[in-house]
């Protein structure tokens, strides 16, 4: 069953700028699917409409059976949790735990609930010590697991990650992708955008936009092969399929060579 | 020396009295000429902190730094003689959020800005702008929108060209390349390397990608909780065994040869270092 469907969706900003043209697609329940695609391709903006803070110029976006529109938006939002790309643009709040309470707040979750929650999300992604604190006084990485925190703590039944972990140290970012594979196994729908190829290879199905258009959707294993449509929007190979592509060329591939790196490249 | 951090304490204030120190104990020099740094370490561990030091946008707690010979204290400001605006057209940095740099109405102002401040004629300021903003990737139109309404990739590129245009001696950039796409990653590390190598001038940059540090930097630099504690070549790094104590990795180019050898059962007599490289070591075992 697809939660999400996207039907020959546009939109420009001013009237002047084409964001995204006739974007069709659609995400499965329980799918885990990135987005990915160039500076300013309209990543940010396609999630922004799926949560209904744009307004498509046409086109239509249904979420769970229910067409979004100014009487389904409310109900549409306590179904999909994001991450924005600036975390800044996530805090409210005159604290740490404020802000991770906020969107437990607008889902009205039980006040000894939320107590319990922020506790719990901070130590997950290891901001127990700072609750108590200003957000706007932590470093880049610090807010972003904030704000992270504050949506998994909401536990939608889609969650939208923009580029939430681009200033994660190695570590914080591989702690973050472990627990999306969990919620993803526990039956959240995920949506990750991101440039990161080894992140991407982590999700089901790889949706790439290139200036406004969808160019390529398909499964991971499919898309991450394909050099030239990776190349053609300013992503790459990952390093083991680009040693492949070396080999390929000069007619030096074998089997055996051919599944290590393919085995490398998904990481196994 | 063009800067230079002896002892360097710096605690944020804090309302209830429990001051919170980012940074401890610091000394280090950076050449004016001829390095190409990356400062990386885990989240929270002091890297902005630092860099905002080096053109005295924060002054130390305790300790000093000096910069092309100007002595910055904890009451520096305060005694009104030092001009600090020199320092910031030297020392051109560019913040890890483009947001806080990004002020104007038209990108062409914004990137302006900086070189009218520091006495550039604005003729000549907007030819500089009409040429970095190709250089970040951006085509001349972006010169007219709002730096507001643009991607998150596109501000940054936008908050980048605006410190290129003033043409700072050394150049220091926070975290440059994250929200980039792969390519434009690329593109800009070159542009940084070129300045590195045609002008032979300093660069700083922080990152959290390891394959920068090990494909770019001549000098390494970590931070752990206020602390540095390394600064020296990347290979000796990435040989360490406790660099995942300091929540960093290995870069992938490592990674992979490690995982072949294993795999395929030899041991390759040198470390590759790019991609091509290790195709040479492969292509002799297969
Ligand atoms: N508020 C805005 N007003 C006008 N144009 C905008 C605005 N925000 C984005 N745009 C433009 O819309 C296009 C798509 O932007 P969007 O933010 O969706 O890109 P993106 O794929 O998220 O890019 P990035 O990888 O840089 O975050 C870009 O050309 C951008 O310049
Ligand atoms: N304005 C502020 N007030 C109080 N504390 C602050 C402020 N800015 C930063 N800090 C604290 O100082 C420490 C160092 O922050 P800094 O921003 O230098 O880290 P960083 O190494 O740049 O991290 P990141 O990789 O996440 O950007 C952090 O623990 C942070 O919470
Ligand atoms: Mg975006
Ligand atoms: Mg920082």
């Amino acid at each position: 069953m697809n939660i999400i469907e996207i039907k020959d969706l546009s939109f420009s900003y001013q009237d002047e700028i084409d964001a995204l043209s006739n974007v069709t697609l659609s995400v499965k329940k329980g799918e885990w699917v990135s987005i990915l695609g160039h500076n300013g391709s309209g990543k940010s903006t396609l999630s922004k409409l799926i949560i209904g803070l744009l307004k498509a110029d046409s086109g239509e976006i249904k979420v769970d059976g229910v067409i979004l529109n100014e009487e389904s938006v409310h109900d549409i939002r306590r179904k999909i949790g994001i991450v924005f790309q600036n975390p800044d643009n996530q805090f409210v709040g005159v604290t740490v735990e404020d802000d991770i309470a906020f969107g437990m707040e607008n889902l009205c979750f039980e006040q000894s609930d939320i107590i319990d929650k922020i506790k719990e999300y901070a130590e997950k992604v290891s901001m127990s010590e700072y609750l108590k604190k200003e957000p706007h006084a932590l470093s880049g990485g610090q807010k972003q697991r904030v704000a992270i925190a504050g949506i998994l703590a909401m536990k939608t039944d889609i969650i939208i990650f923009d580029e939430a972990t681009s200033m994660l140290d190695p570590k914080g970012r591989e702690s973050i992708m472990n627990y999306i594979k969990e919620i993803n196994k526990a039956g959240v729908t995920v949506i990750t955008i991101t440039h990161d190829m080894k992140e991407a290879v982590l999700s089901d199905r790889i949706i790439i936009l290139k200036e406004g258009r969808v160019i390529a959707c398909g499964d991971t294993n499919d898309i991450l092969n394909d050099k030239e449509t990776l190349n053609s929007s300013n992503l790459e190979l990952l390093l083991p399929l680009k040693l492949q592509y070396l080999l390929d060329e000069a007619n030096l591939s074998n089997d055996k060579v051919k599944d290590i790196l393919w085995q490398l490249s998904l990481n196994k | 020396m063009a800067i230079k951090f002896e002892q360097v304490n710096f605690e944020y204030p804090s309302f209830d009295g429990y001051n919170f120190s980012a940074l401890k104990d610091i000394n280090l020099e950076i050449a004016e000429k001829g390095e190409f740094i990356t400062l990386i370490g885990e989240t929270g561990s002091g890297k902005s902190t630092l860099v905002q030091h080096m053109n005295a946008l924060i002054r130390p707690t305790t300790g000093s730094v000096t910069i092309y010979g100007i002595k910055i204290e904890k009451d520096t400001k305060k005694k009104g003689k030092v001009k600090l605006n020199p320092l910031r057209q030297r020392v051109g940095l560019v913040f890890q959020f483009p947001e806080y740099q990004l002020f104007e109405e038209t990108v062409l102002k914004d990137i302006i800005f900086g070189p009218k401040n520091f006495g550039v004629k604005e003729s000549v300021a907007i030819e500089r702008a009409k040429q970095v903003i190709k250089h970040v990737g951006l085509d001349e139109e972006y010169l007219k929108r709002s730096p507001f309404n643009l991607s998150g990739g596109e501000k940054k590129r936008v908050s980048i060209a605006g410190i290129l245009a003033m043409e700072p001696d050394i150049l220091v950039l926070d975290e440059p390349t994250s929200g980039l796409d792969p390519k434009g990653r690329d593109d800009l590390l070159k542009l940084f390397m070129g300045i590195h190598n045609d002008l032979n001038k300093t660069v700083i940059i922080i990152t959290h990608d390891m394959n920068t540090v090990y494909k770019y930097a001549s000098r390494v630099l970590v931070m752990n909780e206020g602390h540095l504690v390394y600064d020296g070549l990347p290979q000796e790094l990435f040989s360490k065994e406790n660099i995942k104590s300091w929540n960093l990795d290995i870069p992938d180019i490592i990674t992979i040869t490690r995982q072949l050898e294993d795999k395929l059962d030899v041991n390759f007599d040198r470390q590759p270092h790019t991609i091509q490289d290790l195709f040479e070591l492969v292509k002799e075992v297969i």
